[in-house]
């Protein structure tokens, strides 16, 4: 269906619930499933509707058909879109692929490990407002565990390497950087690192375990890229960084905090579990401000996930 | 698990396929015609707006938004759905903005997209009820009120739900302010849902529906503590429906009042158990979330069910159950020396 009364995907005014008008419901192919890492698989569906119209950080509701159990689906980020089935990018108009990586994790994971390439499971998207295009010099994306699979699509926009989505869309200048800080908890966890390694990416590991990169939490890393002697000097930090991190609850509040003591813009994209993803169940609220100050229970589905980090009450 | 046509879903959203040779759906709930027995069910919808995308609101036989209350009320503390065998945990905890805010922002696009709303309110005393019904009563647009005085997420309602005496006040009490057809929905969490339904139409109810979600608890047993942020929940989905057509079966067989049934509908084949049970109407609730075109392809499949059974009009159907006489149980006589224990 056409736009009804809200407005372009991704752009809808802070507080305006972005309804799932434009989400298409279908059946979607898998064309490859394939392992990446310990316990991460790579997902690509034929789903034209959901590839050719995605922007970063958006995701899709994505069901095993003929089960009640697991019985609802759950969201996933898209990942990345293509034109052809073994990977060509193409014009985002034209992508008909739609990549989802995953962590095998609970019931659904578990299920979705075992359907084969050839089959059809159901998707319905894309869902939610996702990330705009921050204008700054310097972006850096913050992902804990599975969370960079909301990240690589925007660092690859701001590098002038992708579009995605509306051809409106805005696109900032291409000079810029755009860096990782990536944190897992060892180091065969790190599913996807060549994506944003090849879209030239300055990639930082942090492992709890010291397996990979510096041992200890992405927010040790920050630290120890901005807050060194010889750093970018915090002062400068206000305007030219942007943070857009996606992580569990514990890890982007900290990362939030980083930020706001720094003065650095940060948006957070919440991984809150969905029943619909769509508006319909209030199962996905996190506490979000408004300009009073005061906080309510908002449905992440349709109001984000995406958030000004300073919106939410973590 | 469901057959195959609860997973074959129609491309993006859901066209009206060409009925069988137009086997009349209308179907009457006392006062209220519906167009069909096809409704949605409250919480499990939004408040239209949101599925407007995928379904075509003005096919529904009927939309109930979620349950409003006189107040905002922000809701439970999440964890708010649990997903569980078949089913599904959840205790939203009535999160609403409340009535004022309903009528600004919420009915004016409901009223609008053609199917008859159904408002679902809910209070912790009957006189809420009251409030609400009498501020609900002459607003254009409204079909129906649906009572839920059965949420297992707020204390005050389930007393409601579960005392004969206060049922019957809070259905007497809407009834005295308001014309409009009454709904009232019960909880499946009693001793006999037929005490509780017969005191829903002593107090004038025009129809009740059958049933909101039954009480449930899920753990996590490693970190010793419940997966719902309000401990307990309501359970929804395919795991309750045998015990909402359980319900819907006891009160046919006692109550002469319109039944709607809800519970764990997912196929056509699970609307077809209930309108020969003694549904007049279904609502369709959490089959929603797993598959947002539900309602439109169950309403697509309907004609060709009904003509299965050779029927004419949703009459031939409802309630139509041939239920065997149950022959009485033999007294037990347990052979002399056998264990009292022994079953
Ligand atoms: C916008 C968004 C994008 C996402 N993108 C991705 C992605 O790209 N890749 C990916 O792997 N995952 C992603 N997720 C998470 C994903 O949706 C699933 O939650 C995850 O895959 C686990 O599902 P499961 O059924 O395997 O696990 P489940 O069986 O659902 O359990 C997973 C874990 O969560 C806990 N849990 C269960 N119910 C709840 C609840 N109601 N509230 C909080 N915790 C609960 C369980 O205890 C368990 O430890 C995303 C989530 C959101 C909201
Ligand atoms: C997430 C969720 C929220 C619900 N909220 C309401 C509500 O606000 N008011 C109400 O009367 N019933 C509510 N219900 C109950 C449903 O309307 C329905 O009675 C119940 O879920 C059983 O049907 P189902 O198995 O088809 O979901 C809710 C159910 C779910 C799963
Ligand atoms: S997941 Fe259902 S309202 Fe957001």
């Amino acid at each position: 269906m056409s736009a009804g009364t809200s407005s372009t995907v991704g752009e809808q005014p802070a507080g305006q619930p972005c309804y799932a008008d434009a989400a298409s419901y279908s059946p979607a192919r898998i064309v490859a499933h394939t392992k990446i890492a310990d316990n991460t698989w790579r997902l690509r569906l034929d789903c034209p509707a959901i590839a050719s119209t995605a922007i970063p950080g958006q995701f899709a509701m994505v069901r095993i058909p003929h089960r009640s159990d697991p019985l609802l689906a759950r969201p996933l980020a898209v990942y990345d879109t293509f034109a052809d089935a073994s990977g060509e990018a193409g014009e985002a108009p034209l992508r008909r692929y739609a990549d989802f990586i995953y962590a095998v994790h609970g019931r659904f994971t578990t299920a979705l490990r075992e359907v084969p390439v050839g089959h059809e499971l159901i998707a319905w998207g894309p869902l939610g407002n996702g990330f705009q295009i921050p204008a700054v010099e310097h972006l850096v994306l913050v992902a804990g565990g599975i969370g960079q699979t909301a990240l690589l699509g925007l660092g690859r926009e701001r590098l002038g390497q992708a579009a995605y989505g509306p051809a409106s869309r805005l696109q900032p200048p291409r000079s810029g950087r755009v860096t990782c800080c990536w944190g897992a908890r060892h180091a065969g966890l790190f599913g996807g690192i060549e994506d944003y390694r090849s879209a030239g990416i300055d990639v930082h590991q942090a492992t709890l375990d010291g397996s990979a990169g510096l041992r200890g939490t992405v927010v040790d890393l920050l630290d120890s890229l901005f807050d060194q002697p010889g750093a970018v000097p915090p002062a400068a930090h206000t305007r030219r960084l942007h943070i857009a991190c996606c992580g569990p609850d514990p890890m982007m509040a900290a990362v939030a905090r980083w930020a706001a003591a720094r003065q650095i813009s940060c948006d957070v994209s919440l991984e809150a579990p969905m029943a619909c993803g769509i508006g319909i169940c209030f199962t996905c609220v996190a506490r979000v401000r408004d300009d009073s100050g005061s906080w309510d229970y908002r449905r992440t589905c349709i109001e984000g996930p995406v958030f000004d980090a300073t919106r939410i009450e973590w | 698990m469901p057959p195959p046509e609860s997973v074959v879903p129609s491309p993006a959203m859901a066209t009206p396929q060409p009925a069988s040779p137009a086997i009349p759906l209308t179907v009457s709930l006392g006062r209220l015609r519906l167009p069909n027995p096809i409704m949605v069910a409250s919480g499990t919808f939004g408040y239209g707006r949101e599925m407007s995308g995928f379904v075509d609101l003005a096919r529904l036989g009927g939309v109930v938004p979620k349950t409003i209350t006189p107040l905002p009320r922000p809701g439970n503390t999440p964890w708010r759905t649990v997903e569980t065998a078949a089913g599904l945990l959840n205790s939203i905890g009535l999160d609403n903005d409340g009535i004022d805010s309903f009528l600004a922002r919420q009915l004016p696009f409901l009223v609008r997209c053609g199917a008859p709303v159904i408002v679902s309110i809910a209070g912790g005393s009957q006189a809420d009820f009251v409030a609400l019904a009498s501020r609900l009563d002459g607003v254009p647009g409204i079909a129906a009120l649906e009572l839920n005085i059965s949420c297992p997420n707020v204390s005050h309602g389930i007393d409601m739900g579960t005392d004969p005496v206060a049922c019957r006040g809070v259905v007497e009490g809407v009834r005295s302010v308001t014309a409009l057809p009454i709904l009232a929905k019960l909880t499946p969490n009693v001793t006999s849902i037929v005490e509780i339904a017969r005191a829903a139409k002593d107090g004038g109810a025009d129809a009740v529906t059958l049933i909101n979600t039954c009480q449930g608890m899920a753990v996590d047993w490693r970190r010793r503590r419940p997966l719902l942020g309000n401990v307990i929940g309501g359970l929804s989905g395919p795991a309750i429906k045998p015990i909402a057509l359980r319900c819907v079966h006891q009160v046919r067989q006692a109550v002469d009042i319109p039944i709607v049934g809800v519970g764990g509908i997912m196929t056509i084949d699970d609307c077809m158990e209930f309108f020969v049970t003694g549904a007049s109407a279904v609502q369709i609730g959490t089959a929603n979330f797993a598959e947002p075109i539900a309602s439109a392809r169950l309403l697509d499949g309907l004609p060709a069910a009904l003509a299965e059974l050779g029927a004419t009009g949703m009459a031939d159907v409802i309630g139509t159950l041939a239920v065997p006489q149950r022959a009485p149980c033999p007294p037990a006589t347990p052979p002399s020396g056998s264990s009292p224990h022994a079953t």
